[in-house]
């Protein structure tokens, strides 16, 4: 009976403590400097332009807190204006329900200084206001820290995207032409259908 | 212009022997009724028993109803050669008395298949976007609000085509009228395609979302060719199937997308392409129900109004008759709050999965999709129940049922919004679906009892409601981000509750309420239909199917003892002339009329006037006597036979 009990609350506490493992984005800390190329308000195109981003650690820190980063996650966030009224893109402090950063760039193995790279903004980035933002994982892929190429309420160095629209002239032309064929298909049937009343009388 | 004194005259009397007897049936001229190319046809054979006395009447009554509504007049089994033309069994009507599914024999089961595979189409189509709208969404760049505002419009558009659907199926026969309606929303799913501002995707799901009212066409088309005993399975069954389409498109959509994208296409160009798939099957099913389908057993509606078959009844006074019933106010306000749900749900659930429990696109699909498809039988089956219920308990059977699966949906949807876990979420998801599309089909078993004269625009009022009770929830708790999807659900389950209260206060005459027996006044089943036409109208012998109709609706008085007044007990045999009259007047609709054909007595063919006398020959009479007046006939022709004694 006891050892029942034991096992019930070993279960529920267990369950706890995974949700409440789930890292919080207010715990790590933000130890490492990310610039972009694309100026505040630059409107790039998906598909065709290149973001340059350049990293570091930021040096005025302790000397050994990037001893455990390994792997570093660039993404692509949601600045608040794009998060309006779209609860699909909301920020939470929980780390794995948080939907700020939908896009990934690219991962890198960790190196504290001297990194850049070039990213072509890929054809599927939704029109939007962006900023980037960098994870640090340490070797048991959990992140332990950040960076992001905006300051702490989001307000500088946000860039948009003009995302492709989809849309080719072949898909305009087979829209219309097939809608077309629809209309002109029903003064048919109306057509047939009077003049087989008409014989039918006739007979 | 009718000879009274002509009934007054006694016949000749029959011997108690086995001399052959002549019947004299009078029959005056026929009213306003178009009365050419008519044929009677009376079969009268041998009764052994008092009780055959009742059958000859009934049969001669039936026979002169149907000359007034100028069918076809054959009763018991109709002749070989009309019975060798369909492959189901017919009634006089030729209305199918068998529901067969698995079977294509034109044109019952064809139709039948025909119109739920359309409305399964429009269905489909209606409901393509909401899977794929994580995709939409970033592509046009669509708030929530948008969302929102799409979701009503697809719904809203139908709440008023619904009502005009009923008109044109009076006018132009279910067939073209649901053949146009779908071919003519065919665009807006094609132009979905090239839609390119949140403005432009809620104008193409708000002109697509009127293809939805196939659901009255539907309907109509079924109960035009199956008979009362097996109509509230086939709606059900073609109902439910159709809405089916709804839950498949969950399934369907993100299937198609996928294969379209690992061709090739980009995200944003893949879901343009996937909508020509609904668009096509929308396209076909219209080009399906034009070439096979037809109308009635009979022929097609055109060919039948000019050949004068079919009469055409005055719009306004169906119109006034429908809106001035508020028990189908009522429903439609019901029905807003069962198949309205479902609307809702249609559009929301899949974003719910997707963005509560973060499950990938396909399965958000899945999931969204299971509540749709449990539409393969849980409306049905909530037609076969409204039918099980009202042979036991009547029509306040129907509404106790309707009303209990109804409130227990809301503590479901209450639920849904409440339970923070997947599996869980789903479990309870299902469970509502089936409380809430099991209501739909208990709305529709009380539907066709509202009213007879303005059949089609009840029916098209109370689908329509649904509609309006889609746009309404979707305004209020689901649009923009004032509330949360969750807390929208469950305020949603709260009005569902609260709606299906008004079901209370429905109260029929005849059959009582939900609380209240059958008035205390004597009131009948022809009461209350008859009360749908004026003296001027049932002079002219037009309210005739009314009056079947109210003969046959007996049955919602359910098992109990019929507790009219003064119920004569036994057959009339050596009784006074009025109590005979009364009890041939309330017996009770019950048991099939099986008479054998011997033969045919009597035969005319009339090309321009009405046969003004008929002679029969009737074997054996029994020596019960009833003398039938005009008190049976509310409308010309009056005729009187005196039989026997």
């Amino acid at each position: 009976m006891a050892i029942q009990g034991f096992l019930v609350v070993s279960l529920l506490f267990s369950c706890l403590a995974a949700t409440s493992y789930g890292l919080t984005f207010s715990s790590l800390q933000e130890s490492l400097i990310v610039t972009a190329s694309p100026k505040h308000g630059q409107v790039l195109s998906a598909g065709e332009d290149n973001i340059v981003v350049t990293w570091s650690f930021n040096k005025s820190l302790a000397a050994g807190t990037d001893s455990s980063y390994k792997t570093v996650k660039f993404k692509l966030c949601y600045a608040p204006v794009s998060q309006q009224d779209r609860a699909w893109r909301k920020t939470e402090d929980h780390l794995n329900k948080d939907k700020t950063c939908q896009h990934n760039i690219v991962t890198k193995p960790y190196s504290s200084s001297n990194n850049t790279f070039t990213w072509t903004v890929e054809r599927d980035v939704p029109t939007a206001t962006y900023f980037i933002r960098a994870y640090a994982y340490n070797s048991a892929d959990h992140e332990v820290a950040y960076g992001q190429t905006t300051d702490a309420h989001k307000t500088t160095n946000l860039f948009n995207v003009q995302a492709i629209s989809g849309r080719h002239v072949s898909l305009d032309i087979a829209s219309i032409c097939f809608s077309a064929f629809s209309v002109v298909s029903l003064f048919g049937f109306f057509f047939l259908e009077n003049r087989k009343a008409k014989m039918s009388q006739a007979k | 212009m009718w000879p009274s004194q002509l009934h007054k005259k006694p016949y000749v009397t029959p011997q108690s022997t086995i001399a052959p007897f002549k019947l004299t049936v009078q029959a005056s001229e026929c009213g306003q009724v178009d009365c050419t190319r008519s044929r009677h046809l009376y079969q009268i054979s041998r009764f052994p028993s008092a009780e055959s006395v009742l059958r000859i009447w009934k049969s001669l009554k039936l026979a002169h109803l149907q000359r007034l509504s100028n069918m076809e007049v054959s009763y018991g089994a109709p002749p070989e050669s009309v019975q060798k033309k369909f492959a189901l069994p017919v009634d006089s009507e030729h209305k199918a008395t068998e529901f067969r599914l698995f079977s294509v024999a034109a044109p019952h089961m064809r139709a039948f298949h025909l119109s739920w595979v359309s409305f399964f189409a429009c269905f489909v189509s209606t409901f393509a976007a909401p899977p794929l709208l994580p995709i939409i969404r970033d592509d046009l760049d669509l708030t929530a609000t948008d969302i929102g505002n799409a979701g009503i419009a697809a719904v809203s558009g139908a709440a008023f085509a619904r009502v005009a659907m009923g008109t044109a199926c009076d006018l132009f026969g279910p067939r073209l009228a649901s053949s146009a309606l779908t071919l003519i929303t065919a665009p807006a799913v094609y132009c979905t395609a090239i839609a390119n501002s949140p403005a432009s995707f809620i104008l193409v799901r708000f002109f697509t979302g009127f293809s939805l009212a196939t659901f009255v066409s539907t309907q109509f088309w079924m109960s035009s060719l199956f008979s009362s005993k097996v109509v509230g399975t086939a709606n059900g069954v073609a109902g439910g199937w159709g809405n089916l389409g709804g839950g498949a498109t969950q399934l369907i959509m993100p299937l198609v997308f996928d294969l379209i994208h690992n061709i090739g296409a980009t995200k944003f160009t893949a879901w343009r392409i996937a909508f020509f798939i609904p668009a096509l099957f929308q396209t076909l099913s219209a080009y399906g129900i034009f070439f096979l389908g037809q109308d009635l057993p009979d022929g097609n509606y055109s060919q039948l109004h000019k050949s004068g078959d079919k009469h055409k009844d005055n719009f306004s006074q169906v119109f006034y008759h429908a809106i001035t019933n508020y028990r189908g106010w009522i429903l439609a306000l019901t029905y807003g709050y069962c198949f309205g749900v479902e609307l809702t749900i249609d559009n929301i659930i899949a974003q719910y999965f997707y963005d509560r429990f973060n499950v990938n696109l396909h399965t958000a699909g899945i999931i969204a999709a299971s509540f749709g498809l449990a539409n393969l039988f849980s409306r049905p089956a909530g037609g076969i129940l409204s039918d099980i219920m009202s042979k036991r308990y009547g029509m306040r059977g129907r509404l106790w049922a309707l009303w209990i699966f109804q409130t227990l949906g809301g503590i479901f949807c209450i639920f849904l919004g409440k339970v923070g876990s997947l599996g869980v979420s789903i479990a309870v998801m299902i469970i509502f679906s089936v409380f809430v599309q099991a209501a739909c089909g208990l709305t529709f078993g009380i539907v066709p009892f509202v009213s007879r004269r303005s059949l089609g625009i009840v029916s098209g009022m109370t689908g329509g409601g649904g509609n309006v009770g889609a746009v309404l929830t979707q305004v209020i708790f689901f649009r923009g981000s004032r509330y949360s999807t969750e807390t929208g659900i469950t305020l949603m389950g709260i009005m569902i509750i609260c709606c299906s209260l008004v079901i209370m206060s429905i109260y029929f005459p005849q059959w009582g309420g939900m609380f209240c027996g059958p008035s205390s006044k004597v009131t009948t089943e022809e009461d209350y239909y008859m009360s749908e036409w004026n003296s001027a109208e049932k002079e002219r012998g037009i309210h005739m199917a009314s009056m079947k109709f109210s003969e046959n609706s007996r049955s919602e008085r359910g098992r109990r003892v019929e507790s009219a007044p003064t119920p004569i007990n036994g057959t009339p045999t050596t009784q006074t002339l009025s109590s005979a009259l009364e009890f041939v007047k309330r017996k009770e609709h019950a048991e099939k009329i099986t008479i054998k054909p011997i033969k045919e007595y009597a035969h005319t063919t009339s090309t321009s006037i009405c046969p003004s006398k008929l002679e029969i020959d009737i074997a054996s009479i029994p020596k019960s006597l009833i003398i039938y007046t005009n008190k049976f006939f509310i409308a010309k022709p009056k005729f009187l036979a005196i039989l026997g004694d």
